[in-house]
């Protein structure tokens, strides 16, 4: 072999990457699933079958969590793993760090998930886990970014890419809003009480629960987004003064915005105006990130009618486009005493998730599955199948929801002539029932979306290893006859 | 790279910013959009704005206390007059206006103030208060009674009796409703499984059916007869020497074909319909026809509301 290159799959630890795509795929199933499972419970109520460990209460952190940490986390554990390397060129350092990190996060999803089944919760939305995994998290997380920076700093480029400087806002961030969320005095192994209270307890836990998605499921996407998009177009970032002024727009302005989940509540009201506004100015760095992606492909638009992943990446980057706008918008005071506490927030929420977190990482998925297992993707046409059953199904599930929600908010506040409520609460439920079978219906054709994209994946994988046998055959065949 | 390199490119062909990773990655330096620039001015310029409207920044002591304002009409604590006032806009002020001003609160609060004093026959006689029972109670019943009773107070076979007919176990009067529904009711029947022979209680189930027309007179109907009128069922003491039931005593009626415990119209056959009623008298009821007290959770005029509406629900008896 006279090849003085040495390949990518050589230079760089591939195998931790794959293993995380992997388990992001089984737990983004399973999480969907669930989340397919309770939309049903809550269009048809008989299917919690009395068993506590299947109610909504349970059930539903057991949705996010799969989801959010079991599928986005581990997601981004891949493609951060992978751009830091690439784009550092250098090795992942501590390689047995990355894989302590690895077996720490997979296995304290899987230990939180059967706890709450169990009925075991902090009662903190997005931070259900009891303090000794909130212990064991921290600790995983920690490593994550010793990792992480310790091989930023082994680069052997002299600039850092703005993939990285989205990733290694997102670990810090997140290593704080983790660590104050959840300061609590254990009263027992799986018990524990917050160490704030009242209104400032609310405040801490929207100011987690917002820079979640400000950090967790925006920045850290947008680092993919940053490396994935120009890689599968083939082009440059569009510019590259857009990305340093959204880059710091986006975080200094993300971390005052979280009392607008608190509007018209016992939160102070000049703190509630400031997280209003502060959302409102959101929306032109949250766009930058959009605008920065979509431009790439401006000059090589065909791309969008040739290949399937570029698809993806870009309709991924119109949903957040779309529920970014959407949000300074729920986030006015007078838009939200419409819209809190109906089903339009859990719309927004999935335009979101669905539109911009899943679609950009399933898109940067299939970008790695060829370079991964060293081989051809199995079947591009699978790739349109996925593209199509994910698009209508998350068409369906927000367009129901706007329906439930709206409806529900307008329901809520009308009165008829003597001031009165015009409707019962329980009428409200019952107009949401046609809705929540939509929304049922949007999740079950996301969930068979990921069902093809899981089985173009294993059997990529199985093509890679016949090739590699074949290979390995005819090599021994020629050191045979030599 | 300089200055004068970006005005250049920017003419023309736009340059990278010289910087490589990965092989082919690279950065495009194109300026701001310019309508990007002005949207983000624009939201700093609103924000600026909702700041002088809304309460926002703390300053020093004091805070920006936003140029907004509410009317609302309050009670004065020492003369006890209504009077107008005028405050900045915050999230109680607001709900104070909401409450006071608005005009069907308005009329709301002539009606309630009305109801307040009237009894139940001036209530019950007035179209125009009848029509404000109507509009306030379905979301009382909505939000207390639906639950077991129904939205509609239809009810659940066998278990929460049926709102909407005429039939009443403890009494259509108003002042029994009312009484229902602050103190409560709790439902009894004793068990006579080992009061009566299985002989015995075949007659007198056989004897009950015939009441409301579910069997026809016979031999067994009528030892049961005697078994319901005597000394050894003593079924009368409760259910009326005519079987029509005691509301006192929350006894149901025997003789119509409404059945609040065992619903026996719904049953197929004779068969069944007999089973299941020597199955109630063999168990009795006991602590399973529960109506919880509403007088710690309601006060005095919602109470009132509420007994009007369910009066009006059925009908008059």
């Amino acid at each position: 072999m006279a090849q003085s290159a040495v390949l990518p799959a050589d230079q760089y630890n591939f195998d931790i990457v794959r293993r995380f795509m992997i388990v992001a795929m089984v737990y983004g199933v399973l999480g969907m699933t669930v989340g397919v499972y309770i939309a049903c419970e809550l269009a048809w109520p008989f299917l919690n079958f009395d068993i506590p460990a299947l109610t909504f209460g349970r059930l539903r952190p057991v949705h996010t969590s799969l989801v959010i940490f079991g599928f986005g986390g581990s997601a981004l554990f891949a493609t951060a793993y992978y751009i830091v390397q690439r784009t550092c060129q250098a090795r992942l350092a501590f390689p047995w760090l990355a894989e302590f990190t690895f077996w720490g996060w997979t296995g304290g999803v899987a230990l939180g998930v059967i706890t709450y089944m169990a009925g075991f919760s902090q009662g903190r939305e997005y931070a259900e886990f009891e303090w000794p995994l909130d212990i064991a998290i921290t600790l995983v997380w920690v490593c994550y970014i010793v990792v992480y920076v310790e091989t930023v700093r082994r680069r052997s480029q002299p600039h850092i890419y703005v993939a990285n400087w989205f990733f290694m806002s997102f670990l810090l961030a997140v290593a704080l809003l983790h660590i104050f969320n959840n300061l609590a005095v254990p009263t027992g192994l799986l018990k524990s009480y917050s160490l704030f209270a009242g209104v400032q307890d609310a405040m801490t836990q929207w100011w987690y629960g917002h820079n979640a998605v400000g950090f967790f499921l925006t920045a850290a996407f947008l680092g993919m987004m940053y490396y994935f998009v120009p890689k599968q177009a083939g082009r440059p970032v569009y510019s590259y003064r857009l990305s340093i002024i959204h880059f710091w727009a986006l975080i200094f302005l993300y971390m005052w915005a979280g009392g607008h989940h608190l509007h018209w509540t016992s939160l102070p009201d000049w703190v509630s105006t400031l997280a209003a506004t502060f959302s409102i100015l959101l929306l032109m760095p949250s766009w930058g990130g959009m605008i920065n992606g979509i431009m790439t492909l401006s000059g090589a638009w065909d791309k969008l009618r040739s290949d399937p992943i570029m698809l993806f990446l870009i309709t991924s980057l119109s949903f957040y486009g779309m529920s970014t706008f959407e949000g300074p918008l729920m986030s006015l005071k007078s838009v939200n005493a419409l819209s809190h506490y109906t089903d339009w927030t859990i719309g927004h929420v999935h335009s979101g998730a669905l539109g911009w977190v899943a679609l950009v990482s399933f898109g940067s998925f299939y970008h790695l599955m060829p370079r991964l297992y060293q081989t051809k993707l199995y079947s591009q046409t699978l790739i349109y199948v996925h593209f199509w059953l994910a698009t209508i199904g998350i068409v369906l599930y927000i367009t129901s929801m706007w329906v439930a929600g709206i409806g529900q908010g307008l329901m809520l506040r009308s009165f008829d002539d003597y001031g009165n409520l015009a409707y019962t609460f329980i009428e409200t439920v019952e107009f949401m029932h046609t809705p929540y079978v939509w929304r049922a219906l949007g999740g079950a054709f996301f969930v068979a979306g990921a069902l093809v994209m899981a089985y173009n994946m294993v059997m990529t994988a199985r093509t890679s290893r016949r090739e590699q046998a074949a290979l390995e055959a005819k090599l021994a065949a020629k050191l045979a006859k030599a | 790279m300089n200055e004068n390199m970006n005005e250049k490119q920017s003419a023309g062909a736009v340059q990278t910013t010289g910087h490589a990773w990965d092989g082919d990655l690279q950065e495009y330096n194109n300026p701001l959009p310019r309508w990007w620039l002005w949207c983000f001015y624009g939201t700093a310029v609103f924000s600026v704005l909702y700041w002088f409207i809304y309460p926002s920044w703390p300053v020093g002591q004091t805070w920006l206390k936003g140029f907004g304002s509410v009317s609302y009409t309050i009670s004065d604590k020492a003369t006890g007059k209504e009077k107008e006032q005028e405050y900045r806009w915050n999230t109680r002020s607001l709900l104070l206006e909401d409450l006071s001003d608005a005009a069907n609160n308005t009329q709301r609060k002539e009606m309630m103030a009305k109801v307040r004093t009237a009894d139940y026959d001036q209530i019950l006689k007035d179209r125009k208060m009848m029509e404000f029972v109507r509009s306030v109670g379905k979301g009382l019943f909505g939000d207390n009674c639906a639950a077991c009773h129904g939205r509609g107070g239809q009810g659940v076979a066998g278990m929460y009796p049926n709102l909407t007919d005429d039939d009443w176990l403890w009494g259509g009067g108003m002042n029994q409703i009312h009484q229902t529904l602050v103190e409560g009711r709790n439902g009894f029947m004793p068990a006579f499984g080992t009061v009566l022979k299985p002989e015995q209680m075949d007659d007198v189930a056989e004897y009950v059916l015939t009441l409301s027309g579910e069997a026809r007179p016979g031999e067994a109907s009528e030892r049961g007869k005697e078994i319901f009128h005597g000394q050894v069922g003593g079924c009368y003491y409760c259910h009326g020497a005519d079987a029509k039931g005691v509301q006192s005593q929350g006894a149901a009626n025997l003789t119509d074909r409404i059945w609040t415990v065992v619903d026996l119209p719904a049953l197929k056959t004779p068969q069944d319909k007999k089973t299941a009623l020597k199955n109630l008298i063999t168990t009795g009821v006991n602590n399973t026809r529960i109506m919880p007290a509403w007088k710690d959770r309601l006060s005095p005029t919602d109470v009132k509301l509420l007994a009007v509406y369910v009066r009006q629900l059925g009908g008059a008896k």
